[in-house]
């Protein structure tokens, strides 16, 4: 058993508190937000991730976790203090590393004794150095601070699985020593370990989500393909899939990647870059594509409807994915600002984001459901493929509509089905026959704004 | 127990062929070049691949593979036509259909009841309904010909195995019956099965390779970064491997991509793009990343040595990958072309490769060809790791160096240890091993 504190009770801060807690260990969480603090102290967690709550109040029942605002308190008597602070993107797209130096600053200050300091952040190359520094340059009492990288690899919605069952631990440091001691956490864990020095940790991390990003952007930009030769790309995505050298999972053509880490993590990356002076054409180019991918949606969506202006366009999910509540760059903004850019009215609903949503984006309609969304609708997009828009009754739901169009940006739904409950529909490189449909409806929509009279 | 015609007794069609009648089917191989035809007769394969003898002269000795120059002959009582000729790039990355479209109107004009035309043939999207004019065209006997696309996802020297336990087989086609039939020929495989449309099979088997390209140059351009970080690339590859949607393999920085496939295919899509307008920038750059690697093999070089000219470069393997003796499309051939630019003297060595590597060079530049690895040590200036042949780990290092003028190898492959070449003696230098960072590729890449 070991005496663990966790700086910053943001999404891995929690999670990280919460199962180290679980395998045993005595945990501090410290956060200097109040209003969060207060929460946690009574057990509600500011996050929504499947088992934490259960782990969170059993262990803080126990007096396994407390949290506190004091670094002084939160530090006294800790083995390790582990930084898991955000690293937001700046303007530049250079990770902000404020809380990360604000942390190191108030560790090396509180620190009573020597302890191991673990960034488990996401950070550039040569954070585990800055961290260093400040921690010496502030740290009173001469005590042995060593600085080890131990990057995340935590999927939201599978946070607490990932941390029980992680696909591989990666432990950076110069010091042997702070390293084995680090391992040696997770020594109940089964897992691959990979132990080098910090730098090539802090590289891995970024490489790992940046080579997802590649994945997606590399469909999409076959899906463009895909579409000009007529060819079904969920066909040729599982072709690819069953290759193991290509593995499964990050092949799937739509909006793109969004969330909380991939997009900040290439703009870090490229940064990265950028400050060394070494060309990444190839990353430039997955963050291109990505940007690409809404307008593409929307030139669909002209394509089907003519004008946009004064078109009531239903969204179905909102979050950046399924079973999340997260709306941190999902593509739902970029898609809804662009609709709104073409004058349209836009109703939303969402399962469970719909209250993060408002706070972005307060204008918009939020419906109770999904056929609320569908009512005197001209358009429905699909942007998150929530399991519940798969139940939904889809001959009602056109029925509803004002034109019974869906674009569907993920895939989600079998085109021949809903051809035959009365949709349009359009996929991402899917139902070409659809075209023709389109085309019509189209030239349809040219005819009733040239000649309203006769429709 | 079918009857199956194989049309091309090149890489794809000899281990179809042979694949097939160890199946237990009738094989009839249809060879127009007599040279070929005639050594075939006689059992003996133009190719090296591991088990294709075995199987091939036991299917030859038992009377189930044929091999014959005559369609006629071949398709009477075929219930299956398998196209399986090459398609080579054009100059301009188009691939050449020629013997496709000959292979086709043969088939049509020689077909003497109704059978299953099948294209295993890398081809672009399109081309089965191509096939399937040429048929309507040429066939006089009015049979029913229908197409069906089958493309091959065979490894080189891993060919037979990859045959008999493919890791998906693709039925692309519009007639069910056909589909089902050709589907039906892969069942003893017990492998997953992909029903779709002829163009998803033809648009799949481009992807496929494409995606394994576009990993290697992504890591290829991360190893650029490592260098400017001081990381070593082959680290954070274990980490990033580890990804369980990564995928097996091909995640390893170096030379880049080569051989018959790859380069071909990736070309193949981005004309298929260009005939369409469509612009593929993601995959030009994977392209554009894999004609700089050599570059930053020569930038490192010229950093360490400063002017190349009329030194002695020794070359470590020429094959486009350990275990063959393939040549096509090798990243020797364009590390030996820029060094030769360069003015160096050129000496090589390889296992398995050389008679091949001399014919292809003959042009290109002048290759002095080597007895081992250590005579091309003996009064080098320098050696590239081109190819990571096993053998070439066993080497004595130490007396590697000691034949050398000096010291240096550039491992285009990360092959070795840095740490036990640096102790051997050797100044070492990988790709994104916290090496020297190439000045050159700024310049390049823009």
């Amino acid at each position: 058993m070991k005496n663990i504190s966790v700086i910053g009770a943001g999404y891995v801060g929690l999670v990280t508190a919460a199962c180290f807690a679980e395998l045993g260990h005595k945990v501090r969480l410290l956060e200097i937000d109040p209003r969060k603090l207060s929460a946690l102290e009574q057990g509600v967690i500011p996050i929504s991730e499947p088992g934490l709550p259960e782990i969170w109040q059993r262990n803080q029942a126990k007096g396994k976790i407390r949290v506190t605002a004091n670094y002084i308190e939160g530090l006294l008597g800790a083995d390790f203090v582990f930084i898991t602070v955000g690293t937001p993107s700046t303007r530049s797209g250079k990770p902000d590393l404020k809380w990360v130096r604000l942390a190191a600053k108030s560790i090396a200050e509180a620190a009573s004794g020597p302890l191991i300091v673990v960034i488990k952040s996401t950070v550039p190359v040569g954070t585990a150095g800055i961290v260093e520094e400040i921690i010496t340059r502030y740290g009173r009492n001469g005590h042995n601070l060593p600085v080890v990288s131990n990057p995340e690899f935590l999927r939201e919605g599978a946070a607490v699985f990932d941390f029980m069952n992680p696909t591989r631990i990666v432990v950076g440091a110069s010091d042997k020593n702070a390293a084995d001691v680090v391992n040696n956490l997770y020594k109940t864990i089964d897992s691959p370990t990979i132990i080098c020095d910090n730098q090539t940790a802090e590289m891995s991390k970024y490489a790992s989500n940046v080579f997802l990003a590649t994945r997606i952007s590399f469909i999409n930009e076959i899906a463009r393909l895909c579409e000009e030769y007529c060819v079904d790309v969920v066909q040729v995505e599982k072709i690819l899939g069953k290759d193991p050298r290509c593995g499964d999972g990050y092949i799937r053509a739509g909006l793109g990647w969004g969330g909380s880490c991939l997009p900040k993590d290439v703009r870090g990356l490229l940064h990265m870059a950028k400050s060394r002076a070494v060309p990444l054409p190839m990353l430039r180019t997955v963050q291109q594509i990505n940007q690409r991918q809404p307008h593409l949606l929307i030139e669909k969506l002209r394509r089907l409807l003519g004008s946009l202006e004064g078109k009531t366009i239903g969204i179905l999910g909102l979050s950046f994915k399924p079973g999340s509540d997260d709306m941190r760059e999902a593509c739902s903004l970029s898609v809804i600002a662009l609709l709104e850019e073409q004058g349209c009215c836009i109703k939303a609903y969402d399962p469970l984001a719909m209250k993060e949503a408002a706070k972005i984006m307060p204008k918009l309609t939020y419906c109770n459901d999904a056929c609320a969304v569908a009512k005197d609708s001209d358009a429905l997009i699909l942007i998150t493929g929530w399991n519940e828009f798969k139940e939904l009754d889809m001959r009602k739901m056109s029925s509803l509509m004002k034109h019974p169009v869906i674009v569907d940006s993920q895939n989600f739904y079998n085109p021949e089905e809903m051809v035959k409950q009365g949709f349009i529909y359009e996929g991402v490189s899917r139902d070409i026959t659809g075209y023709g449909k389109l085309e019509a409806v189209a030239v349809d929509n040219q005819k009733q704004r040239l000649h309203p009279e006769q429709s | 127990m079918k009857n199956i015609s194989v049309i091309g007794a090149g890489y794809v069609g000899l281990v179809t062929a042979a694949g097939f009648a160890e199946l237990g089917h009738n094989v009839s191989l249809v060879e127009i070049d007599a040279a070929k035809l005639s050594a075939l007769e006689r059992g003996m394969l133009p190719i090296s691949e591991p088990g294709l003898p075995v199987i091939w002269k036991r299917n030859q000795a038992n009377g189930r593979i044929n091999v014959t120059s005559n369609y006629v002959q071949s398709l009477s009582g075929a219930d299956f036509v398998f196209i399986a000729v090459g398609t080579p790039s054009t100059n301009t990355g188009k691939p050449n259909l020629k013997w496709v479209r000959s292979a086709a109107r043969s088939i049509a004009e020689a077909a003497s009841g109704p059978a299953v035309v099948v294209i295993k043939s890398t081809v672009p999207v399109g081309t089965a309904g191509l096939v399937a004019g040429i048929l309507a065209r040429y066939n006089r006997n009015v049979h029913s010909l229908p197409v069906v696309s089958n493309p091959e996802f065979l490894r080189e020297g891993a060919a037979v195995f990859d045959f008999m336990n493919p890791t998906r087989v693709v039925v692309g086609a519009t007639d069910p019956n056909a589909a089902d039939a050709v589907a039906e020929l892969f069942k003893p495989l017990d492998s997953p099965l992909i029903l779709c449309d002829n163009k998803s099979a033809e648009m799949s088997k481009y992807v496929s390779n494409v995606f394994l390209a576009a990993k290697v140059s992504f890591i290829n351009e991360i190893a650029l970064l490592c260098d400017a970080y001081g990381v070593d690339i082959v680290q954070v590859e274990k980490v990033v491997e580890k990804e369980p949607r990564c995928g097996d393999g091909y995640i390893h920085a170096g030379l880049g991509w080569g051989g018959s496939c790859l380069p071909k295919d990736v070309r193949g899509l981005i004309h298929m793009a260009k005939s369409h307008a469509v612009s593929l920038p993601l995959i030009r750059n994977v392209q554009r990343i894999n004609q700089r690697q050599p570059h930053l093999l020569i930038d490192k070089l010229r950093y360490l040595l400063g002017s190349l000219e009329d030194k002695t470069i020794g070359i470590l393997g020429l094959s486009f990958k350990p275990g063959s003796d393939d040549m096509r499309e090798a990243r020797s051939l364009a590390v030996i072309e820029l060094l030769s630019k360069q003015g160096c003297r050129i000496k090589a060595y390889d296992p398995l490769a050389m008679e091949e590597a001399a014919r292809l060079m003959r042009e290109v530049a002048e290759v002095t060809y080597c007895d081992d690895a250590y005579d091309v040590a003996r009064g080098s200036d320098a050696l590239l790791l081109v190819t990571e042949w096993e053998e070439f780990k066993q080497l004595d290092m130490h007396v590697m160096g000691s034949l050398m003028n000096t010291p240096i190898m550039i491992d285009g492959r990360n092959f070795y240890d840095p740490d036990a070449m640096q102790k051997a003696g050797f100044i070492y230098q990988g790709i994104g091993r916290r090496g020297v960072k190439a000045q050159g590729v700024r310049s390049f890449v823009a």
